[in-house]
């Protein structure tokens, strides 16, 4: 017998590749240092996820949700570091295929 | 001994009265004459018996006038007044005797005709004896009282039942336009007995039975029209003329009878009011029931109810139809909204300021909220089930937003009192908007919220040809009710199926896939039923294509497989047929499983599948063994049919229904939502009771507080360590609770 599929109405969810592997087990994802809201959901000035609420990765591994942490560097407090670990914050450059710096 | 003044005085006073009587006549000639007049007088007037046959003795007019004259000249006529009296007393009996006559025979045969003689056989014996109109009004009127008083005393208590069969035929014959000369006789003989005046709250009575009686013949159950108009009609013509002989008699022109039946006229007209009322109060249910037809009865319901106070009358009947007939299990829930619907657009009809509806409304609104289907069913008719038909909104009516309770303004000129008869916490609400009405059912509008992203969900979920133009004008739709950032997670699904929609024609123009997924933001679904499905063979190939071409598209993000949600469409190439099926995923998963050997156990491709729910298998194989793809050779293991088989004769029957094309995602519902959260709580509570031994309800829920996003009452709380304890995880001993060995 063979079996072909015609059409497949399948359902997926989308996460951001933060290159944490093993959300498998942490089925709850990570949340935005700064607002603690998901990184799937978005930042609180922001009504539409994914997107138009995009994610920035730093060379010191962390990620925030980009407007979060572009009012954070816009803060005279801020000192332009990234507020986990008080590194000055750069700003990962992210190719398609490669795995997230980790 | 007497002294001579005394003697003077009685001398004086016989002087005076001789000269009275002989009035100044020569001699005694005077007295006589009174003497002759006196005894004429007394004769004329004696009462006589009108069945003595022996001829009436005649008298000349003018000389018992005459006579009358004498006796009236010398002031004696009071004394004959007396006399004459008297005399008729002494009469009575005759009378007495007749009335028994008769009423022994009416009491025989209750023949109304009886009655009738009776009563003109009185009248001829009050004629009879009725002095002549020579003797003045006084005379008249006192005689008048003197026979009345004996004939009433002497009627017996059943002749009240023949006077109302009497005039309740008079009232037929008028209604029915056979007039009869008669009546009018009847009626001037009650009248000159006075029977009218006795009679008057029974003869009123006979009129309000056969209002009562027609107004239940001609309107009940006949809601279309309204009837007031008609029945004010009838009563001009039919009742009001039968009216006039108890109630105008002596009238001479229409205005002077208009006048005299003013007060009973209302009266009557009140009675017919009333009688509606009470009839319309006794159908309201069924009146709701059938609106809109039933307008008409609205409109006479509204009519009455201004000239008759019986609101509350009309308020106990409701609620007590409502909690008998509607408001128990027996009734869909549906069922009961819709009436909740029509029973508002009733009301506002009958009772525009809402106090009717305010203080019916109050128990099915509480029955309502206890109902764990409510929400989804207004959710459901909110988003207008095409299928179902009877939405509970009219299509027509402008959507707009909710009402929230208003302040009261105090500076408000056009302000009004709240009606008279609201309760203390009525609350005017000025719109009649249903939905308003409906949704603030519930403190809170998340409810609805909620649920509608579920249902929303399992809509979007169950699309199959990508066209969510209704759900999109849904949301539209509820974004004007309920606001937009109420719908904002809406908003994001809806986001989510048109950019699935892209991120397929883009995938597709890469690398053609047969698969065409749904990609979802979490977060913003309603929480999916997990499932740790894995899909065999080309399927899975199939995921890791699109996933691969879909980060080579966007390149942060990567996508998560819900394997157990969709719809396959499949072609089987078997070796004497082909065959199309549209399938759940597991379906196809396993019959993928069975291109790899013909014959698999359950637990085989159970296990294969990555442990699936085994009754979820079953049913899965059910779907083709119903198609006759496969065949359960014996208890759990399944054959792939590669050659059609007609049915054997020792096959099962079979007994399982093929999956339901209509079935709907598995979406979990907010209930199981909520029993998934609180199985969180439930490990705080666990440790809490590990370290403190036992606590009271209300220290687990004030512990419970602190912990992120617990928003139960103590109440909800209960009935969860009810549930806990009835599972035998916790015991609860005088109000404490601690951990079950």
């Amino acid at each position: 017998m063979k079996v072909h599929v015609k059409h497949w109405s399948a359902v997926a969810q989308w996460r951001w590749n933060t290159g944490n592997t093993n959300h498998d087990q942490d089925d709850e994802g990570d949340v935005c240092g700064i607002c603690r809201v998901p990184f799937e959901g978005c930042c609180p000035s922001c009504k539409m996820p994914g997107d138009d609420c995009p994610l920035i990765w730093g060379e010191c591994s962390h990620v925030f949700h980009m407007h979060c942490l572009l009012k954070w560097l816009g803060t005279a407090a801020s000192k332009s570091q990234c507020p986990m670990d008080r590194r000055a914050w750069v700003t990962a450059e992210r190719k398609a295929n490669e795995p997230a710096a980790s | 001994m007497a002294s001579a003044a005394v003697r003077a005085q009685v001398a004086a006073k016989w002087q005076e009265s001789f000269n009275r009587l002989n009035r100044n006549e020569p001699g005694i000639s005077g007295l006589l004459a009174f003497s002759e007049a006196w005894t004429l007088a007394i004769e004329f007037l004696k009462p006589r018996d009108l069945n003595d046959s022996a001829p009436q003795k005649q008298y000349d007019l003018n000389k018992v006038r005459a006579a009358f004259g004498v006796v009236g000249e010398c002031r004696r006529l009071p004394v004959m007044m007396e006399v004459f009296l008297e005399d008729m007393r002494k009469s009575q009996h005759l009378i007495t005797q007749e009335v028994e006559a008769y009423m022994t025979l009416y009491e025989s045969n209750s023949d109304p005709e009886a009655i009738r003689s009776l009563v003109y056989r009185l009248v001829d014996w009050y004629n009879a004896w009725k002095p002549t109109a020579d003797l003045g009004p006084t005379m008249i009127s006192a005689y008048t009282l003197a026979f009345q008083t004996h004939v009433f005393s002497v009627l017996p208590p059943s002749f009240a039942r023949g006077i109302k069969a009497l005039v309740s035929a008079t009232l037929q014959r008028t209604v029915s336009q056979s007039q009869d000369p008669q009546d009018r006789v009847l009626w001037q003989a009650f009248d000159t007995l006075s029977l009218i005046d006795r009679y008057e709250t029974l003869i009123a009575s006979i009129g309000y039975e056969y209002i009562e009686s027609y107004v239940e013949e001609t309107c009940a159950g006949k809601w279309s029209e309204p009837m007031l108009a008609t029945l004010r009609a009838w009563m001009i013509d039919k009742i009001v003329p039968w009216m006039l002989y108890p109630f105008a008699r002596g009238a001479t022109n229409a205005d002077e009878a208009k006048t005299m039946m003013q007060g009973v006229g209302s009266r009557f007209d009140f009675h017919m009011h009333k009688t509606l009322c009470n009839l319309r109060t006794k159908e309201i249910f069924d009146i709701i029931v059938d609106f809109p037809e039933s307008m008409g009865a609205l409109q006479d319901l509204k009519e009455c109810l201004a000239r008759v106070d019986q609101r509350a009358d009309l308020v106990q009947a409701l609620r007590h139809a409502n909690n008998k007939r509607l408001l128990h299990p027996g009734a869909d829930t549906k069922d009961i909204l819709s009436h909740y619907v029509s029973t508002i657009k009733c009301l506002r009809i009958v009772d525009p300021p809402g106090v009717l509806l305010f203080k019916v409304a109050d128990p099915t609104r509480r029955y309502l909220r206890d109902r764990p289907d409510t929400i989804r069913c207004i959710v459901a008719s909110l988003v207008g089930d095409g299928e179902s038909g009877d939405s509970l909104v009219d299509e027509n009516d402008p959507i707009q937003p909710l009402q929230q309770p208003e302040m009261e303004n105090y500076s408000d000129p056009e302000w009004n009192p709240e009606p008279i008869d609201a309760g203390p916490d009525f609350r005017a609400s000025k719109s009649s908007d249903v939905i308003s009405t409906i949704v603030s059912i519930y403190d809170t509008k998340d409810l609805f919220v909620k649920e509608l992203q579920v249902l929303l969900a399992q809509r979007l979920l169950a699309v199959k040809d990508g066209n969510f133009d209704r759900e999109r004008r849904n949301v539209e739709i509820l974004k004007i009710r309920f606001g937009e950032a109420a719908l904002q997670v809406c908003e994001v699904m809806l986001r989510d199926m048109t950019d699935s929609r892209r991120i397929d024609q883009h995938v597709q123009s890469q690398t053609a896939s047969s698969m065409h997924p749904t990609i979802i933001s979490r977060h913003f679904w309603p929480a999916l039923e997990s499932s740790n499905m894995v899909m065999p063979g080309q399927f899975q190939i199939l995921q890791e294509k699109y996933a691969q071409e879909f980060s080579v598209f966007k390149p942060d993000k990567v996508l998560r497989w819900l394997p157990h949600l969709g719809r396959v469409h499949l072609e089987l190439e078997l070796e004497d047929r082909t065959l199309e099926a549209d399938v759940p995923p597991l379906e196809a998963a396993f019959i993928e499983l069975f291109s790899e050997k013909d014959v698999w156990t359950v637990d085989e491709l159970v296990l294969r599948s990555g442990s699936v729910n085994r009754n979820a298998a079953v049913k899965a194989l059910a779907t083709w063994v119903d198609m006759h793809v496969l065949k359960e050779d014996s208890e759990g293991v399944f054959r792939l049919l590669s050659v059609t088989e007609g049915p054997t004769p020792g096959s099962r029957p079979q007994a399982l229904k093929p999956a339901e094309a209509g079935e709907l995602p598995p979406v979990m519902s907010v209930q199981q939502q909520q029993a998934e959260q609180m199985k969180i709580y439930w490990k705080f509570i666990e440790g809490m009771l590990t370290n403190l031994g036992s606590l009271p309800l209300d220290r687990i829920q004030s512990m419970l507080k602190f912990a992120p996003g617990y928003d139960r009452t103590v109440e909800q709380l209960g009935s969860f360590m009810e549930a806990a304890r009835r599972e035998g995880l916790v015991n609860a001993k005088d109000g404490m609770w601690r951990l079950g060995k």
